[in-house]
């Protein structure tokens, strides 16, 4: 232990200086008004650690700086909004999905295809580029014409706002359902498949190395039919699929917005990195110019689809409630009533704010942390985030754990942001704020050190909410008559200084490991 | 005789510099056989190219009859050949165990091979639960070849196994590495030329990317023009 | 070895051909727009408004860009840090100009020596940070730093002085510069510290303190075996790219004549990144060609597209990196002789000759 302290005194020392600050804020303010904010705090904290967490991972492994990771956490809320204010659009849009994702479930018959295909150099080089384009041509003839009711952002009576602020005050605007009219039906399925198909065959040829796949696994053939019938399912049950999401209790509706948001993130992260990052490891500087140039893409995306204003997304019943017993006493009444505040301490604490998503935080914080240490992928993270080379050496491809980090770390992303959302709100620029202050986190916590994310999280949260709790209340500063009321431009300022001082002291982070 | 692994002129580069300008590498099925040069000739860079961490761009590289160049290296790895990198390159933030256990190729491997790994290396048995950055320069050249063991190889490249240990310590490698010869053919990269001539039986000499002599170690080591011309005055 | 100093300087100018006829034609830009635009050379000369006198305006802007990523490049490219600070450089110069114009009524020489002050002191302040941090920690600390100054500024009690969130306004810059009387005079001036500019890099990098700075870049800890305190020269390039940034934010000011908040903001450091990352990493060129093309697709998207410019603007991003994997300038050299064979293989091909390549085969 004495070794131990000795070691570390500098941490120690930064250590206890904080915890010395905090109960010194602590004095100043009464003690709801500490609880509530501590609250606060955690809950800012859990969201930025959902983002630093995953970007952190793919730091550590793929050496990989995901600028974009921000825009993913958006995009994550804007999905699960989407899922659970518009399940009709969620239904219609997901036969276009499948079908488009299903050629791709095929890519071990694409290589036996090319073997038997005699091309000249030339052709080689041509062919994938020809297939994709005629694939992109198709998916561009079909898909604006394919039927989807959806929200329009020009006319505000359709508008995103509208129907955020419909669906908060516990209605729903009438819908209608788009059916097939400027394309046939099985014309646009078939379409979308044939589209697919060709899209996925000119990928595979892209990538294709020297050595060929010898034989076709059953596994892939069932993965495709499969693709298939759920998206014959999903297009003949469309109608009562959605008068089923309609009809659910929103509590299992937004269960299943989340789940939805953190899939898609997952799976937009494997893209992207089987894709754009994969060519890129050897030139990590332009990785940076990659990831900026997907977040605008991003963001611009976002704004097309769901358009500029902010907008809000109502809390699921079980946070919503409100009436003559609320606000509740006790966790048992809050059961029973679903109110959306507890009084702790004659405080009156959001329990979605600031009790759910600091539990979910947890949650995920501990179940990450059984994945590192635990299983079988852990280890070779681990490993791997050490010598990717000897990890290789040992027969191990590391190129697909590489993508599962990716994916996992965009989908830890998305979650944070399906979870924001009705805390937060929804706007564009709801990314970037929260981006800042995970990389901030990391910086404190130690670039790549898991307990370190956290660690700084939850620091750049609770300084954020107790500046901004003393920009109400003041500051009165010691032997003088003066209060003194932090502006809001300091709440972004005082976690940078901290930053900057943790740097300066110990220039890995509070747990960053030593070079 | 059959040979385990041929290695015929491969040419690789590192970004832009030709490392590696025609290596010819035989290795007869168990037997130890011994790269040999200078610093900078291209012994760690052909261990590399066999395994595709460094990915030859011509040449073959024939492992038990199979052309290997080409695939990824795990995929070259799994067909059952280890690795021992120079420096001792155990993964200092896993424990020993699970150091070992990283090299499962077939869940369960490490528990069948446990008991063997330990009769060949009995420090490592008391220091399973210690995370491999507090292990000792030795110990950790042992866990580094023990974790080549788990897996099924038959082949195991081993780069400069004798680096930077005490004589002590080199008398016990050279015994653990005799004793797992017995089993798996060995390709070793060693500086030291004792310690080499001592364990190998054949012998390939590489001088500026080109494999220069190969032959028997027994005939090298009475040939002192060879060894003064290519290994300095060893 | 001693060479005259008449035969060095011809040798000088004969290595820098290229740059030196790329001055040439910049120099005759106003009048070939003037000729094409139909106006006559006397209305370009005495700034009659035209096609000639907005492309000057367009040229003047580049030329800042290029002047600001040239100086993020010495830092980034050549010495190897990574700093996410670098729109403060620049935005000191353009609010410390502006104040100094504005609120103190000063000339310029005052002013260019109050810029030049703060330009040792900010680079001083980064250099502070210098000894303890290092790659992407040192990209953090200084984006700390450089946000802490954007909120200053951008702060309501300094508003008397920097405009807060409106931006600094109302500045009156002395007649003879004047962008909007006498903006042909504005543009030489602009194009001759540019040329200025550039000499001085291509200087420095091909001195000894420039080749340490390679080194550093290539690996710091053997640039120290080899007995250099690296510290010292990182600050040196610290300091000569915020002299140079800060004279951009000079430029900057005076030219708009309005300093917006946004100049001191991480996005500005973005655009020095892209602006160099487009151009080619380490070579001085690639700073100018990258301005150059930067700044034309954001005009022309934005004058194009409209709203959905940035959309587009990331997707050439995306597909720049994929496609001209190290630059504009980085790709042509590595891929020069690839081209002028295609070039020969084209141009054969239409006069109908076989090029040396295909007679090969």
């Amino acid at each position: 232990m004495n070794t131990f302290l000795r070691k570390n005194l500098v941490l120690t020392i930064t250590l206890s200086v904080i915890v010395g600050l905090f109960a010194a804020a602590a004095q100043g303010m009464e003690s709801k008004d500490f609880v509530i904010t501590l609250l606060r705090g955690l809950s800012v904290g859990s969201l930025t650690f959902l983002v630093a967490s995953g970007f952190s991972l793919i730091f550590g492994l793929l050496d990989v700086l995901n600028l974009a990771h921000g825009t993913l956490f958006m995009i994550g809320a804007y999905i699960g909004w989407t899922v659970f204010v518009r399940p009709d659009t969620f239904v219609d849009l997901l036969t276009p999905f499948i079908l488009t994702v299903s050629g791709f479930a095929l890519r071990d018959v694409y290589p036996l295809l090319s073997d038997r295909i005699r091309l000249g150099l030339r052709m080689r080089r041509i062919l994938p580029w020809a297939l994709i384009l005629v694939s992109v041509i198709l998916f561009s003839v079909i898909l604006p014409r394919y039927p989807i009711s959806i929200w329009s952002v020009e006319n505000y009576g359709q508008s995103p706002v509208t129907f955020a602020f419909m669906a908060d005050q516990a209605t729903r605007l009438p819908t209608v359902n788009a059916a097939f009219e400027e394309i046939a039906a099985p014309l646009a399925l078939g379409g979308l498949l044939l589209a697919s198909l060709i899209g996925a065959f000119g990928i595979s040829l892209l990538g294709q190395t020297v050595q060929s796949a010898s034989r076709i696994s059953w596994k892939n053939l069932v993965g495709f039919i499969l693709l298939l019938i759920v998206a014959g399912l999903t297009f003949i049950f469309n109608e009562s699929l959605t008068g089923f999401l309609l009809g659910i209790n929103s509590n299992w509706l937004f269960l299943i917005s989340v789940l939805v948001a953190v899939a898609c993130g997952v799976g937009l992260g494997a893209l992207m990195e089987a894709t754009l990052i994969r060519p890129l490891y050897s030139r990590p500087i332009y990785q940076l110019m990659l990831t900026l140039g997907m977040s605008a893409i991003g963001i611009e995306m976002v704004r097309a689809v769901w358009g500029r204003p902010e907008f809000v997304m109502p809390k699921p019943a079980l946070f919503n409630g409100s009436g003559d017993s609320c606000p509740a006493v006790t966790f048992a009444d809050w059961w029973n009533h679903h109110c959306s505040t507890i009084l702790l301490l004659d405080g009156r604490v959001r329990i979605y704010n600031e009790i759910f998503i600091p539990i979910i935080g947890l949650i995920v914080l501990i179940s990450i942390w059984i994945l590192l240490q635990r299983t079988r992928l852990g280890m070779i993270i681990r490993a791997g985030v050490q010598d990717r080379e000897m990890v290789e050496a040992l027969g191990i491809n590391v190129q697909r754990v590489f993508t599962m980090v990716f994916a996992l770390g965009v989908g830890l992303a998305a979650l944070g942001g399906a979870l924001a959302a009705p805390s937060m709100g929804l706007s564009n620029g709801m990314g970037e704020s929260l981006f800042l202050n995970a990389l901030i986190a990391l910086a404190i916590g130690g670039l790549t050190n898991y307990p370190g994310a956290a660690l700084g999280s939850v620091l750049v949260g609770l300084i954020q909410q107790f500046i901004i709790k003393y920009g109400q209340i003041g500051i009165a500063i010691p032997f003088t008559d003066i209060v003194f009321k932090p502006t809001p431009p300091l709440v972004p300022a005082s976690t940078v200084l901290m930053m900057v001082i943790i740097l300066l002291i110990l220039p890995n982070g509070l747990l960053g490991k030593k070079e | 005789m059959e040979h385990i692994l041929e290695v015929q002129n491969i040419h690789t580069f590192i970004g832009q510099y030709h490392i590696l300008q025609g290596v010819d590498v035989r290795v007869p099925k168990g037997s130890i056989t011994a790269l040999l040069g200078r610093n900078g000739a291209g012994k760690t860079t052909t261990l590399k190219s066999i395994l595709g961490l460094t990915p030859p761009r011509e040449g073959k590289v024939i492992f038990e009859g199979r052309e290997v160049r080409g695939m990824k290296s795990f995929d070259i790895a799994a067909q059952g050949i280890g690795f021992v990198p120079e420096h001792r390159a155990i993964f200092r933030d896993l424990t020993v165990e699970e150091n070992l256990k990283i090299a499962e190729r077939v869940k369960g491997e490490y528990l069948r091979k446990r008991d063997f790994i330990f009769n060949l290396f009995p420090d490592l048995s008391r220091l399973i639960a210690l995370s491999g950055a507090s292990l000792s320069g030795g110990q950790q050249q042992m866990l580094a070849i023990a974790r080549a063991l788990v897996a099924d190889n038959r082949l195991l490249l081993i780069d400069e196994p004798s680096e930077g240990l005490a004589p002590v310590i080199i008398e016990h490698m050279m015994a653990a590495i005799r004793q797992l010869s017995q089993d798996s053919t060995v390709v070793l990269v060693e500086q030291n030329f004792l310690v080499a001539s001592q364990l190998a039986e054949n012998y390939v000499i590489i001088e500026e990317g080109h494999s220069v002599k190969a032959g028997a170690m027994k005939d090298l080591v009475n040939d002192k023009a060879t060894i003064h011309r290519y290994l300095g005055a060893a | 070895m001693t060479t005259k100093p008449s035969s060095r300087l011809a040798a000088f100018f004969a290595n820098q051909r290229g740059a030196l006829i790329a001055l040439l034609l910049l120099a005759l830009l106003p009048f070939i727009v003037g000729l094409f635009d139909g106006a006559s050379l006397a209305a370009v000369w005495v700034n009659g408004s035209g096609q000639s006198k907005f492309i000057q305006g367009l040229a003047i802007e580049i030329i800042i860009l290029s002047i600001y990523a040239l100086s993020f490049d010495v830092i980034f490219g050549i010495t190897g840090m990574l700093s996410f600070g670098h729109s403060m450089f620049f935005a000191v110069g353009a609010y410390l100009t502006g104040i100094s114009i504005k609120s103190f009524e000063l000339g310029l020489p005052a002013t260019l020596g109050i810029v030049f002050a703060a330009a040792i002191v900010q680079a001083l302040l980064f250099g502070v940070v210098l000894p303890r941090v290092k790659g992407i920690t040192f990209a953090l600390v200084t984006l700390g730093i450089a946000s802490v100054f954007h909120i200053v500024v951008m702060s309501s009690e300094l508003g008397k002085y920097t405009g807060a969130d409106v931006g600094l306004q109302g500045m009156v810059v002395p007649a003879f510069i004047s962008p909007a009387n006498e903006r042909l005079r504005f543009y030489f001036i602009a194009l001759t510290i540019l040329a200025l500019v550039y000499l001085l890099y291509k200087r420095f990098v091909d001195s000894p303190t420039g080749r340490v700075c390679i080194a550093i870049r290539e690996n710091e800890g053997r640039a120290r075996m080899l007995g250099y305190n690296t510290f010292y020269f990182k600050l040196a390039a610290l300091t000569l790219s915020s002299f140079t940034a800060a004279l951009a934010g000079m430029m900057h000011a005076l030219y708009q004549p309005i300093v917006s908040p946004n100049v001191a903001g991480m996005g500005f450091t973005v655009t020095a990144l892209l602006i160099v990352l487009i151009g080619g990493v380490g070579s001085l060129e690639g700073a100018l060609v990258g301005a150059l093309v930067y700044r034309l697709l954001d005009f022309g998207l934005r004058r194009y597209i409209g709203e959905s410019a940035s959309f587009i603007n990331g997707a050439i991003y995306v597909v720049f990196v994929l496609f001209v994997p190290y630059g504009i300038v980085g790709t042509w050299r590595l891929k020069s002789f690839q081209i002028k064979q295609g070039w020969a293989r084209m141009t054969g091909w239409l006069t109908g000759k076989p090029s040396s390549e295909d007679s090969a085969r």
